[in-house]
């Protein structure tokens, strides 16, 4: 009798335990896998989301609609054009111990410069110096008046100064030692990275405590883990595979549109067709969008009129798509005295966006029914890129969203004039340049008034997109994960595409 | 045979500074990595300031001279995407290659030369006919096929193996092994039988070919005729004299697996080097793509002498001038 008690006893036991392991530990398949793990050293967000778990920012983007919100600030505000003073949130610790302090936020932001350690080397430069108030207040001054400053400190991750400085530069770019939601625990590359709460966490414990991320980048590999029960989510589900996995009744499948817009850029040099707004106007009517979304895109997809999207500052709601109208189009090429058409080269990666090289072959097709000859001039980023930065193209397919929420950085990155002198249109790849937006893009960034500049912003997204048509706008991706229904997952995709683990429960 | 391994050695060193030579020019037209390094928002000024302290800024010639002393002095290099040594990076991938391939060559090594003894011995037999028409399905299936469709089977119907990665390791000082645990040697097999299906295929219809020719030579005749079990004149002196030709292809396989299980390890996410070359070709990180095909160079290279020497030791007829 006693012999069987102790035996349901342990059985008990056992299923208690059992329940615990699987409500507090989380097995996701990544698509993309981490590069390493010093946080500056990558800013792409398939690096960011990672060093996110680890480390925190000054400030942090929050849940489904990305707010800005305090981190290790508690609050900041903008002194003047090129002030911004940051309270730092007192009793926070690293994981090894250190306590938070001013000290590692300079630390942090001298160590952003060096281009050996930080691929934020444009944001470290920009500033002029750091002032240490007391402990926990600073004060950064940039060299010039950046409105997005604070906008950007979610990707900026604090590191402890003492400890980065005593370890061997190699073992701090495989080991990170953050404040963050969660501590490091191992990263076999390629097979795993596993890590553990910390259970001090200042925002308090997340309700996860052991997650192991399994980096798996062929997407057929990744659905047959899910399926057959090894991770219980995966991120990034292609398009030619949707069907199929929302389909199998143990996935659900959960969609996010995204933040990234799809886009064509087009050169206006001057005695060139698409100097004329006119041939621009016909490009825009002869593009069939609404087909490339439901052929190319699978139905994944929204079109965009425009290149922000809703929660950036500079985005207006009452922007509408050019309507597909082939015959205007023809009229217009008419008009401008291109009746018989004339011939561009139409670049664009072949292994960046969703179905990339898919929609520049449509959109070819399209432009050719009415009468504009195009060559296609497809490639790998790693080249198509360089040439974008270069300026060598003349009319290119490219996909875009701002980290900082705010269309200003963008405007000033694709849209001005090149111009090497005072570092603007670097990747104003077809040479666009328009004196007017220039001078109006200029004059936003000595707004300080958030509503004032997010009203310019708003005129200048307009002017670009109506009246000049900068760009012709195709569409918003939409982000696609799965998960095992089973596993009693609270999942909500943020729109960045980050994982934040904090902030997914079970 | 001095001479002869001395002569061949030096070869090899002409062979590898020739690879090193194209591949670093090669990848040098590949892209700009200075454009991802600087990050997405760096200005021209930026860029040219990360451009220098890289060194990339200098002529084609004196960058490759500069990487040659380096390689010299056992440097190849950092990633340009991590950022640590290149070839710690590639070695810390070595061992999950090397298992898988080692595993793989085993299994078609003995798998492929026993059934080909087996189907030599009565060609014309039904199961044996079976066999060699399976064998052109293991030539002619592309691996990616096979591996999805293993995957399939056994991982996503049949649920009994596990469809990626390593599963538990264990590390033994440097080397951090998946053969001491369960978990491990199951994950083990589905990729080690994606990559050894071509392989054995090719071992099966080779061994059965010079088998059939051997066993109708005098000799063997003869043997038979002395009355010799059949253990003895099919081992002893059938087999190795068709093994000369069978060991060299399976040392230039084992060779080939380790240099390029690109695709086999990309589908079962395989934590080896040839995923990491992919990722890397993808991201265009020059440093560790050029390390590692000096690093395939030099493997291929050696096993090649391997086998010749091996050769000379299944063959005493051979010799070396």
């Amino acid at each position: 009798m006693k012999k069987l008690f102790l035996i349901a006893l342990t059985a008990a036991l056992m299923l208690v335990a059992g329940q615990v392991m699987a409500q507090t530990s989380i097995v996701v398949a990544q698509d993309d896998p981490p590069r390493m793990m010093n946080p500056h050293g990558d800013d792409s967000d398939a690096g960011l989301q990672y060093f996110a778990n680890f480390f925190d920012g000054l400030l942090q983007r929050k849940g489904s609609e990305g707010t800005l919100a305090p981190a290790l600030a508690e609050r900041w505000e903008r002194l003047d054009a090129l002030s911004w003073k940051f309270w730092l949130r007192k009793g926070v610790k690293f994981h090894n111990g250190n306590p938070f302090t001013a000290a590692d936020v300079k630390f942090t932001f001298e160590r952003l410069s060096n281009p050996e350690v930080s691929e934020f080397v444009n944001t470290g430069k920009s500033i002029d110096k750091i002032d240490i108030l007391d402990d926990y207040t600073v004060v950064i001054k940039t060299k010039d008046p950046i409105p997005w400053f604070a906008n950007n400190m979610h990707q900026i991750f604090i590191m402890d100064k003492e400890d980065t400085e005593s370890r061997d530069p190699g073992n701090v770019m495989v080991r990170p030692v953050g404040t963050g939601a969660y501590k490091f625990v191992e990263w076999v590359k390629g097979s795993y990275v596993k890590m553990e709460a910390n259970e001090n966490y200042w925002e308090g414990a997340p309700p996860i405590k052991k997650v192991e991320i399994r980096p798996i980048t062929e997407s057929s590999t990744r659905f047959a883990a899910l399926v057959s029960g090894q991770v219980d989510m995966v991120t990034g589900v292609p398009v030619e595979l949707y069907d199929k996995i929302a389909a199998n009744p143990k996935v659900r499948v959960v969609s996010r549109p995204a933040r990234r817009s799809i886009f064509l850029a087009l050169g206006n040099k001057p005695g060139t067709p698409m100097a004329d707004i006119r041939v621009r106007k016909a490009m825009y009517m002869a593009i069939n969008e609404d087909e490339i979304i439901e052929k190319v895109m699978r139905g994944h997809a929204a079109p965009a009129a425009q290149i922000p999207d809703p929660p950036t500052i500079g985005y207006r709601d009452d922007l509408k798509r050019m309507p597909y109208d082939p015959e205007g189009a023809k009229k217009l090429l008419k008009e401008a005295g291109y009746a018989n058409g004339f011939e561009v080269t139409l670049s664009g990666p072949n292994d960046r966006y969703i179905q990339d090289e898919q929609i520049v072959e449509a959109a070819a097709k399209y432009l050719a029914k009415v009468g504009i000859k195009v060559k296609l001039d497809v490639k790998p980023k790693s080249i198509f890129f360089p040439e974008v930065a270069e300026g060598k193209l003349e009319f290119y397919l490219i996909g875009w969203f701002d980290g900082t929420f705010d269309m200003g950085r963008t405007y000033f990155k694709l849209a001005h004039t090149r111009d090497k002198e005072k570092g603007y249109g670097e990747l104003n790849g077809a040479n666009y340049s328009n004196a007017e937006l220039d001078k109006m893009l200029e004059s936003t960034a000595d707004i300080i008034d958030i509503q004032k500049r997010e009203k310019v912003l708003q005129d200048l997204n307009k002017m670009a997109m109506v009246d000049l048509i900068v760009w012709i706008p195709l569409h918003y991706q939409v982000d696609l994960y799965a998960v095992l229904k089973d596993r009693g997952i609270k999942f909500e995709p943020r729109p960045d595409r980050w994982m934040i683990y904090k902030e997914i429960s079970k | 045979m001095v001479t002869y391994i001395a002569r061949r050695l030096i070869q090899g060193f002409i062979v590898l500074l020739a690879v090193s030579m194209i591949c670093f020019f090669i990848f040098r037209y590949m892209g700009d990595p200075v454009i991802t390094m600087a990050g997405r928002y760096a200005t021209f000024q930026e860029r040219e300031e990360v451009r220098r302290i890289f060194g990339l800024d200098q002529p084609m010639y004196v960058q490759y001279g500069r990487f040659l002393w380096n390689a010299a002095h056992g440097n190849f290099g950092k990633s340009y995407v991590s950022r640590v040594p290149a070839l710690g990076l590639i070695m810390e991938r070595f061992p999950a290659t090397f298992e898988l391939a080692l595993f793989a060559v085993c299994l078609a090594f003995s798998t492929g030369v026993g059934l080909g003894v087996l189907v030599s011995l009565k060609p014309y037999a039904l199961r044996n006919r079976l066999i060699m028409a399976g064998s052109l399905g293991g030539i002619s299936i592309p691996t990616f096929l096979t591996g999805i469709l293993l995957i399939m089977i056994f991982a996503v119907y049949g649920g009994l193996l596990p469809s990626f990665g390593r599963g538990e390791t264990v590390q033994v000082g440097f080397w951090r092994t998946g053969l001491l645990t369960l978990d491990g040697i199951q994950h083990l097999i589905l990729p080690a039988l994606t990559l050894a299906s071509y392989q054995l295929a090719v071992l099966l219809r080779l061994t059965r070919a010079g088998m059939r020719e051997v066993m109708t030579q005098e000799y063997i005749k003869t043997a038979w005729s002395k009355g010799l079990p059949p253990r003895k004149v099919i081992f002893k002196h059938a087999l190795r004299n068709v093994m000369i030709p069978v060991v060299t292809i399976a040392g230039l396989q084992f060779g080939e697996i380790l240099a390029f299980s690109i695709v086999t390890e990309t589908i079962y996410q395989w934590p080896g080097m040839g995923n990491l070359l992919l990722v890397s070709i993808y991201e265009n990180d020059q440093p560790v793509i050029v390390t590692y095909i000096m690093l395939a160079s030099v493997i291929i290279i050696s096993l090649n002498i391997v086998v010749d020497i091996l050769y000379a030791v299944l063959n005493p007829k051979i010799r070396y001038a």
